[in-house]
């Protein structure tokens, strides 16, 4: 934990946008944890909504008497609240999918690179047909043939994540197994469980991590894309893509904010985890010229 | 004079704020047509000298305070331009891996032509032929040939020649040589020295050669400086400095200098181990060696007979597969208490033999008689199960070769010592940390640095502590695969003392693997010389180094640039 | 090289056919074409007279069998929505979407790599430093929300180009192009900007990391202490290395421009092959959703193919086998 700590204070000094960046993720994810404790409103209860507050522009006062800060969409449901919960939403979906995706594609980089042969070349062949596949186009055409759902987006996503994970670590793994210290491993008669463990992992996965939140934000786009195209979550549990898209045909008669809001927050998200990802990744990979 | 240093600073300012002084308040000359050489350890700031006159410091470094003169230019004052007209022109830089100093998607022609037009007018065919003239000044066959082939087709030998070339195609007064045979084998390095030599003396060309290698510099130097940590120590014509160095620092480096004529008792360098509760507690427990049953016997503690292994790298889409012979029909003895020597320049098959014995690689089954490996009248080979090899072969341990991956890079340094010997259950789990601090002890760190990660200790250290891993097995034999080829000389020497020291203490069997000639005179008491696989030759070293027999260990010997006591 | 060439293109024919396969089951376990086209007056014996004439009462194997003979035929079955056979159908509205992707990489690499190349050796400057963050902020815009932005920006407020469709072509070797056509080239402007934007980042992101990294090495530096003048050093040394990296994931990443079409021609209305996709996804439309999968999977494999044999001609390291 110590070394985590000092990682980041390393990676972060005397870069402000990145600290604005991290403390954006950090305040996002607040935001999505305990949103709903202060969401004016909760948009799923269909009791308290109101059709008569339908299509408000953003500060206006609504039927019960709450100032909608940023509108209401044509069912009366205020936007702000939409956000938070849609928010929710992306980045459960985002998170839960790379978090396991990711688990996947090391756990198939590893062998891969400790057992050689056809496992090898099959993991790897697979590797190489899902990299070469764009991840959201992909992810439709599963979605096109087992139906959407929160579940089934999760399932696509995983699908897309795992390939690069996989590749990294299988490269990093069989750099590190010519190290001398694995050499030692063996010959001090360490079961390979051992070596895989508490010597080729730890070592090996690093990379990984630094990919990371370059995955999340990807995730976090990628799921917006088909929701906004149709295919993704339902309208039951709507994201922030598919917010957006609701809010499509209404930006041509000029009420924009039913599209906008979503969109600025969405693009806020990334942004700031794209941020973050750009130095950590800088930090890792210097090319700055340092005497040790 | 053609340049002079004039009490030259230089600092690099680091990413946490502080300063790294690499040249503190230097001063040196140098004449036309003189062989300058600057000698000294990692760290003391020798490339450095090379790099401020060509103005390619790095963008954090800073030009403390005084001057460098080439021709009563100063060149401290140039600017980027100014250094553009004198590199390649005046001054010609030699770096030292070859392989890396050419672009690996061009040809050599193209890499070689490109400098000819930038200093020469000659264009078009007349550049083409200036080329192959130059190729041939540095002594390289089929000339035209090779203008149309890319780096990676040719060896490091050869590309080094090519920067040689690309060095003197425009005649300069000076060239500034970093390194430049570190990266080649013992014979290679002598050839391309001598072309060197011949090449700077015929066009009068003077030459800052920078290196750590004492013989390199015994051999090609007029006038040498030594350096330590950004400091001048001493200089002087090389003879005297070689044979009765003045400085305190200077008389440490030449006596921690292996030397291949002669076997010394001992490197009279400073670092002994003091003698501590926790040194003599460890010393106890590896005394007390696994196996009581194996006493003394006139049989050879370790036999290997008719041992070969062959590499096969699968074909490829992009190439047909590839059948390499590294060991061929290997066979010797070791007895219990000597040091086995194994010398061979890189691809001999050195290591290779160790790690077959190691239990790391499977010899080869052979069809002419049976391959066998006998550790204590046991053949390793006959053994069925892995763990039948465990109960034996903990006794045999392995020192490796590059102290930056020998360690687990995440585990502390107590943890890289006991971690295996723990998880193996061959000491009671409360002993095992207390032993890392004993272990620590005895090889020279102090008990507290058990806590800290490798990264926080030098390349020596590092080494130490890998010796301390291996002890905790309480090995009767290790295998040493070039130890110390990594390390600074001074710290080469501590360390073979140490080696030497634990062998004496412990009754330890060694193989020393070694590319080093001299080093391998010093620490054995028997020689395997091998080429390409195969033994060609097997002594006692005096033998062998005295009078060799075979032809190979004669043109070895015979490469290896020595100082003339 | 031949046998090189010989093996990748052994190994493409099988990604192919496992593609096919997986394809095929997929639509096997997942959908009845019976049930989709009965109606619900069917009884039970003109269901089996259905299935019999769709074919699908056979074993599963001999229906995979069909069905890749078919193929290989270009028969790829008939819409469902347009009553048309599939293949011609995506083959006309391919032109749309090809001019687009490559009207969008060509901006993508002219603006890109110059661009990348700029930032990759002024580190330090100011503009570096602010090409970098808005390519960043480029690269997170969603697509879809960049399109809406560009439609809301320049065909709402401005009123420079019309918001949708493709308006008219100009007829070239029997297909019709919008890139020669005035009109059609107002309609394709801000869909290949679109595109293009998310090429833009990349390619600089990319230039700049290769450049950076090239002008690290070694021989850099040698090239410089032999006197090369430093244009000299960035035309020939560094291009030539930096060549290698940015052809081959151009190459690849024309699969995510073909991924991101599917977006762009939905927002902007353009008649592609992706809005054929799309389309065909919301009303259930099998056979074209069936055609595009296997389409594009050839596609990516052909050009995967191409820029491995492209990799091998730039790298002289990997042509040349010792």
């Amino acid at each position: 934990m110590v070394k985590l700590r000092n990682t980041f204070r390393a990676a972060f000094h005397g870069h402000p946008v990145a600290i604005v960046g991290l403390l954006g993720v950090i305040f996002f994810i607040l935001l999505a944890i305990f949103g709903p404790l202060f969401a004016p409103q909760n948009p799923y209860d269909q009791a308290k909504l109101d059709i008569l507050d339908g299509l408000l522009p953003p500060m206006s006062k609504l039927g019960d008497g709450t100032i909608s800060f940023m509108g209401t969409d044509a069912l009366g449901r205020d936007i702000l609240s939409g956000v938070i919960y849609g928010l929710r939403i992306s980045l459960f979906v985002a998170f839960t999918a790379v978090f396991f995706g990711s688990i996947i594609g090391v756990f198939l980089g590893l062998i891969a690179a400790v057992k050689r042969g056809w496992m090898e070349t099959v993991i790897m062949r697979a590797v190489d047909l899902k990299i070469s596949f764009p991840g959201v186009l992909l992810a439709l055409m599963l979605l096109a043939i087992f139906g959407s759902g929160v579940d089934k987006v999760i399932y696509a996503l995983i699908i897309g994540t795992w390939a690069s994970k996989a590749r990294l670590v299988r490269a990093v793994a069989l750099s590190e197994m010519k190290k001398e210290y694995m050499d030692f491993a063996r010959i001090a008669g360490l079961s390979q469980i051992h070596i895989i463990t508490r010597f080729l992992l730890p070592n090996s996965i690093s990379p990984v991590l630094v990919v990371l939140p370059m995955s999340i934000s990807g995730a976090i786009g990628a799921e917006a894309t088909l929701s906004f195209l149709g295919v993704g979550v339902p309208i039951t549990e709507p994201s922030l893509g598919l917010l957006i898209a609701n809010g499509n045909d209404y930006l041509l008669s000029g009420k924009w904010w039913i599209s906008i809001f979503p969109g600025l927050v969405l693009v806020a998200m990334v942004l700031c985890i794209n941020v973050v990802a750009d130095r950590l990744r800088d930090h890792a990979n210097p090319f700055l010229h340092v005497k040790e | 004079m053609l340049v002079s240093v004039e009490n030259l600073t230089v600092k690099y300012r680091l990413s946490d704020g502080s300063n790294f002084n690499a040249l503190k308040d230097l001063s040196l000359e140098i004449n036309r047509g003189q062989i300058v050489g600057i000698v000294g350890e990692s760290g003391a700031g020798k490339s450095t000298i090379g790099k401020v006159a060509l103005g390619l410091l790095d963008e954090n470094a800073v030009i403390g305070s005084g001057n460098i003169r080439l021709d009563n230019d100063d060149l401290t004052l140039f600017s980027e331009p100014d250094f553009e007209n004198i590199r390649g022109k005046k001054i010609g830089y030699i770096y030292q891996n070859p392989m890396t100093a050419l672009n690996p998607v061009l040809t050599i022609g193209e890499q070689l032509i490109e400098t000819i037009h930038t200093h020469t007018n000659k264009t078009g065919q007349a550049a083409r032929r200036f080329a192959v003239e130059l190729l041939e000044q540095v002594e390289i066959l089929d000339a035209e040939e090779r203008l149309s082939k890319y780096p990676h087709q040719l060896s490091g030998g050869l590309c080094q020649r090519i920067v040689f070339a690309i060095a003197i195609c425009s005649k300069p007064d000076l060239i500034i040589a970093d390194e430049p045979t570190t990266a080649l084998d013992v014979t290679v390095q002598k050839a391309v020295l001598d072309t060197f030599k011949r090449l700077v003396q015929t066009e009068n060309i003077a030459v800052i050669l920078i290196t750590h290698d004492m013989g390199v510099v015994a051999e090609m130097c007029d006038y040498i400086y030594v350096l330590r940590n950004g400091l001048l120590v001493e200089h002087g014509v090389t003879q005297n400095i070689l044979k009765s160095p003045k400085e305190i620092y200077s008389r440490e480096l030449m006596a921690a200098i292996p030397s291949v004529d002669k076997k010394l008792e001992r490197f009279m360098v400073p670092g002994t181990i003091q003698k501590s509760e926790g040194r003599d507690r460890a010393l106890k427990f590896l005394n007390r060696k696994l196996d009581e049953t194996y006493l003394e016997r006139t049989s050879p503690i370790l036999s290997v007979s008719n041992l070969s292994k062959t590499f096969v790298s699968p074909a490829t889409m992009l190439s047909s597969q590839k059948i390499f012979k590294a060991v061929d029909s290997v066979s010797f003895d070791i007895f219990k208490g000597e040091t086995l020597g194994i010398v061979g320049e890189s691809g001999s098959g050195k290591s290779t033999v160790g790690r077959m014995i190691l239990g790391l690689h499977s010899p080869d089954q052979k069809t002419d008689g049976d391959s066998e490996i006998t550790y204590k009248d046991i053949n390793l080979l006959g053994l069925k199960s892995q763990d039948e090899r465990l109960t034996f072969c903990d006794s045999m341990q392995c020192i490796f070769q590059d102290p930056y991956s020998s360690l687990n890079p995440r585990m502390s340094a107590g943890e890289n010592i006991i971690f295996a010997v723990k998880v193996r259950d061959s000491i009671p789990r409360s002993k095992a940390w207390e032993l890392a601090e004993d272990l620590m002890e005895l090889v020279g760190l102090p008990r507290s640095a058990v806590e800290k990660m490798p990264h926080a200790f030098s390349g020596g250290e590092r080494q130490r502590i890998g010796i301390a891993r291996a002890l905790s097995f309480r090995p009767e034999f290790m295998f040493c695969d070039e130890p110390t080829s990594a390390l600074d000389v001074t710290v080469q020497a501590e360390l073979l003392n140490l080696i030497q020291d634990l062998q004496k203490a412990l009754g330890l069997t060694l193989i020393f693997v070694s590319h080093d000639l001299a080093v391998v005179r010093q620490m054995c008491d028997r020689v395997l010389v091998m080429k390409s696989g195969q033994v060609v030759e097997a002594g006692t070293t005096e033998k062998v180094f005295n009078s060799p027999d075979n032809i190979y260990t004669k043109g070895l010997l015979a490469s290896m640039p020595r100082f003339k006591f | 090289m031949l046998s090189f060439t010989l093996k990748r293109l052994g190994q493409s024919s099988v990604l192919v056919l496992i593609m096919s396969v997986l394809v095929f089951f997929c639509m096997y376990v997942v959908s009845d074409p019976v049930a989709v086209l009965a109606s619900d007056d069917f009884t039970e014996e003109d269901l089996i007279v259905l299935a019999r004439e769709l074919g699908v009462d056979k074993p599963i194997v001999v229906q995979y069998y069909q069905f890749i003979s078919k193929l290989l035929q270009g028969d790829f079955g008939i819409s469902f929505v347009y009553n048309q056979p599939v293949l011609p159908l995506i083959l006309e509205r391919l032109p749309a979407t090809l001019e687009v992707a490559i009207l969008a990489i060509m901006i993508g690499l002219c603006v890109g790599v110059p661009m990348g190349i700029y930032s990759g050796l002024n580190r330090k400057k100011k503009v570096t430093k602010a090409i970098s963050f808005i390519t960043t902020v480029g690269y997170s815009i969603p697509n879809f929300w960049q399109a809406l932005l560009l439609i809301i920006v320049f065909a709402v407020w401005l009123k420079i180009v019309p918001a949708s469709g493709r308006g008219d072509t100009t007829v070239l070797f029997g297909v019709g192009w919008s890139f020669f056509n005035l009109d059609g080239l107002r309609h394709m402007l801000l869909p290949a900007v679109n595109l293009a934007i998310y090429k833009i980042c990349m390619q600089t992101r990319l230039a700049r990391s290769g450049t950076q990294e090239v002008m690290f090495q070694d021989y850099i530096t040698f090239a410089r202490a032999k006197g090369l003048p430093r244009h000299r050093i960035i035309r020939r040394h560094l291009l030539r290395n930096i060549l290698i990296p940015i052809v081959t994931i151009t190459g690849l990443e024309l699969g995510g421009l073909i991924a991101f079409s599917t977006v762009t021609e939905s927002v902007f209305s353009w008649p592609g092959i992706g809005k054929l996709l799309i389309d065909s996804i919301h009303h259930a439309d099998r056979p074209v959703v069936v055609a595009y999968l296997i389409l594009i999977t050839l596609m990516f494999v052909i050009i995967n193919f191409i820029v491995d044999i492209v990799y091998a001609v730039l790298d002289p390291r990997i042509r040349h086998t010792q």
